[in-house]
């Protein structure tokens, strides 16, 4: 898949919230504890991504980040991947579900062009394939 | 594939504007690593997550961003601005 750049490309959503599987992806640095961190240490930046089961409890889930300050995300990792937050909304029926997966990655790279048409590319596809997610929540640091 | 539905929640409204994003809520003056709010602020954190979620059903304007008031997270921040 390709990301155009001369046009906002904008996916209509048709249909219901309540009937809506949500996945989140995240520039916030967020990924498991046992996951391999974000590379902090290279100026250039990190261009992977860490996949996030739907099963994960928020305990699990750290930053590795730094170009803002996590420290409420390590209090509470809600307030950039809102995982226990997206439950609730299926809990109250708000929405239909939670996707199988989510993806963190740095969002801190020198490297655009990599990040456009690589990261983000394979990103998209990661959540087309097996998340069941119809719309995605981004959130940033 | 189709492409899939996204809705952005910022708190560098400036930043993110360049990106020229489908749809954005910007929670007016949260901080930077607060894109739900504080910790712990359960409530807040799902009614942002809810108004941010509504953006999908309505007519917003492609690459615009909405700006939201949240009184109850009782700060305001001043966001990054883009050096022009």
């Amino acid at each position: 898949m390709s990301i155009s750049r001369k046009c906002v490309p904008f996916t209509p959503f048709e249909g219901d919230l309540s009937k809506t599987t949500v996945a989140i992806v995240t520039a916030g640095g967020v990924h498991l504890r046992d996951q391999e961190p974000f590379n902090i240490a290279d100026e250039l930046g990190d261009l992977g991504y860490r996949l996030i089961p739907e099963d994960v409890q928020s305990s699990q889930l750290m930053v590795t980040h730094h170009h803002y300050d996590h420290s409420d995300a390590d209090e509470d990792i809600n307030v950039v991947f809102p995982i226990d937050v997206l439950r609730d909304l299926k809990a109250e029926g708000f929405i239909h579900d939670v996707a199988r997966k989510h993806v963190g990655y740095m969002g801190y790279t020198m490297q655009l062009r990599a990040m456009y048409e690589g990261t983000a590319c394979e990103i998209a596809n990661e959540i087309d394939k097996g998340s069941r997610a119809d719309a995605v929540i981004l959130t940033g640091g | 594939m189709k492409g899939i539905p996204t809705v952005l929640i910022t708190v560098s409204p400036e930043v993110s504007a360049q990106m020229r994003p489908p749809r954005a809520l910007y929670p007016k003056g949260f901080k930077i690593g607060n894109s739900l709010g504080k910790p712990n602020q359960r409530e807040l954190q799902r009614t942002v997550l809810r108004d941010a979620l509504k953006l999908l059903t309505e007519n917003t304007r492609p690459g615009e961003i909405i700006t939201t008031n949240y009184p109850d997270y009782g700060e305001y921040h001043e966001p990054p601005r883009v050096r022009k």
